[in-house]
């Protein structure tokens, strides 16, 4: 929110609130905030029913979601030396704060999850799908970060994370391990091709 | 002494030529559905990852992995077709991964030391444990008792590359090749997996694989 605060003055003054800073950043990390602005005073939520279960997260922050759009996804947590399933993990969807547990057989129950489209590749080619980031928490284990999961409107995602078991005579050093999910690669050669010049060949045009 | 120069340079020429052909084929012959059975396995040369996490194509292969061809060909599918697309693409799909496993299971390679049938890059079909989605399941399972052979049964390859969106890429039914953006077009167009798979392998025939069920 850009502010004029003096009427009469001889320099213009403009102040740039902090929110506005805040909403800008949260801009740069590439997920649409449609609304972000709008909501600097309070988020807008609606309260709820009564007995229907609060959808306010325990942190208060309640993120601004871009789309009404929802995929179903559902997480396979397994030991990622003994590929056995790994029950009793908890998993956090960070784009909605919510957590799950995993079953006997490692498997979260389906989970509906907002598919949050980039911005950054937004006007240049129809991005195929949602990015959600997960995290996996299992005491003994080391964190597990998964970025990057595809979501798409209507469908079901499966997705996989792997934890790996924390040895003290060997882990002296214990941190979050990364996976980072590719970008699906008929995608790839989409956005590639997109903004190739004909004099550009380098593998050249794909040629059957 | 000239002649002595001589062999020398050939035998130099011939074992610099050798070094740079990494694959040798196993052998050309040709195998018959009906005679040779349904693969159990695959063996999946694993190639060493690029600094960005990713496996390259031209790393060294670190490992070969003998991997169920089932779970093969349903790890392999959403990889190479995207999952939202209609059924009769995924189908036609999810024959074309089938069949190309199965061509390259009947023809094994060494690479480095390594014999095995593809490997879990583009090279061969891009392949990634435990990213198998239900719709790319479904499609596997509908379409695994089915098999698209030559006119006589005998096996090839079938062959794929990405094309462009909405088109039906007739480049690539000249070549014998499936176009994957082209699958997707004709199958929101109502066409059948047999008529997608018709409209890029000219003159090939569908036939159900004795003794397989749908899976």
């Amino acid at each position: 929110m850009i502010m004029n605060y003096f009427p009469v003055r001889k320099f213009k003054i403009l102040l740039v609130s902090s929110l506005c800073v805040t909403s800008l950043l949260t801009s740069t990390s590439g997920l649409l905030v449609q609304g972000a602005l709008a909501a600097e005073t309070k988020p807008i939520v609606t309260p709820p029913k009564q007995g229907e279960q609060s959808t306010i997260p325990p942190s208060g922050y309640v993120p601004v979601l871009p789309s009404t759009d929802y995929g179903q996804l559902r997480v396979k947590v397994l030991d990622g030396r003994t590929l056995k399933p790994l029950p009793d993990a908890e998993i956090v969807v960070l784009e909605t704060e919510k957590r799950y547990r995993t079953d006997k057989f490692g498997l979260t129950p389906w989970i509906k999850a907002p598919v949050l489209r980039s911005t950054r590749f937004r006007f240049l080619v129809n991005e195929l799908h949602g990015q959600l980031t997960l995290i996996s928490y299992k005491n003994g284990y080391r964190d597990s970060i998964h970025m990057g999961v595809r979501m798409n409107e209507g469908s079901p995602t499966k997705t996989t994370i792997w934890q790996y078991k924390i040895d003290p005579t060997v882990d002296t050093r214990v941190e979050p391990v990364l996976y980072q999910v590719p970008y699906h690669r008929l995608w790839l050669i989409k956005l590639a091709d997109r903004f190739r010049r004909p004099s550009q060949l380098g593998e050249g045009y794909e040629h059957p | 002494m000239r002649r002595t120069l001589t062999r020398t340079s050939a035998a130099l020429t011939i074992s610099t030529l050798a070094c740079f052909l990494p694959i040798q084929p196993a052998s050309a012959q040709t195998y018959i559905i009906g005679s040779t059975g349904f693969p159990s396995t695959i063996r999946v040369a694993i190639r060493q990852n690029n600094i960005f996490g990713e496996p390259d194509p031209r790393g060294p292969i670190i490992y070969v992995s003998n991997v169920n061809f089932d779970q093969y060909c349903r790890d392999v599918l959403p990889n190479e077709w995207y999952p939202t697309w209609p059924l009769a693409s995924l189908e036609a799909g999810a024959i074309a991964v089938k069949m190309f496993g199965w061509y390259h299971h009947l023809h094994p390679v060494t690479v480095g030391g390594f014999t095995f049938d593809v490997d879990n890059t583009v090279n061969f079909q891009l392949y990634r444990a435990q990213s198998d989605q239900d719709q790319t399941n479904q499609a596997y399972q509908n379409t695994r008792n089915l098999a698209y052979v030559m006119p006589d049964k005998v096996i090839f390859e079938l062959n794929y590359r990405a094309g462009y969106e909405n088109n039906p890429n007739w480049q690539y039914r000249n070549a014998q090749k499936m176009s994957q953006w082209g699958s997707q077009y004709w199958a929101a167009l109502g066409r059948t997996p047999l008529q997608i798979l018709e409209f890029y392998y000219v003159n090939r025939m569908l036939v159900t694989i004795p003794g397989i069920g749908k899976g």
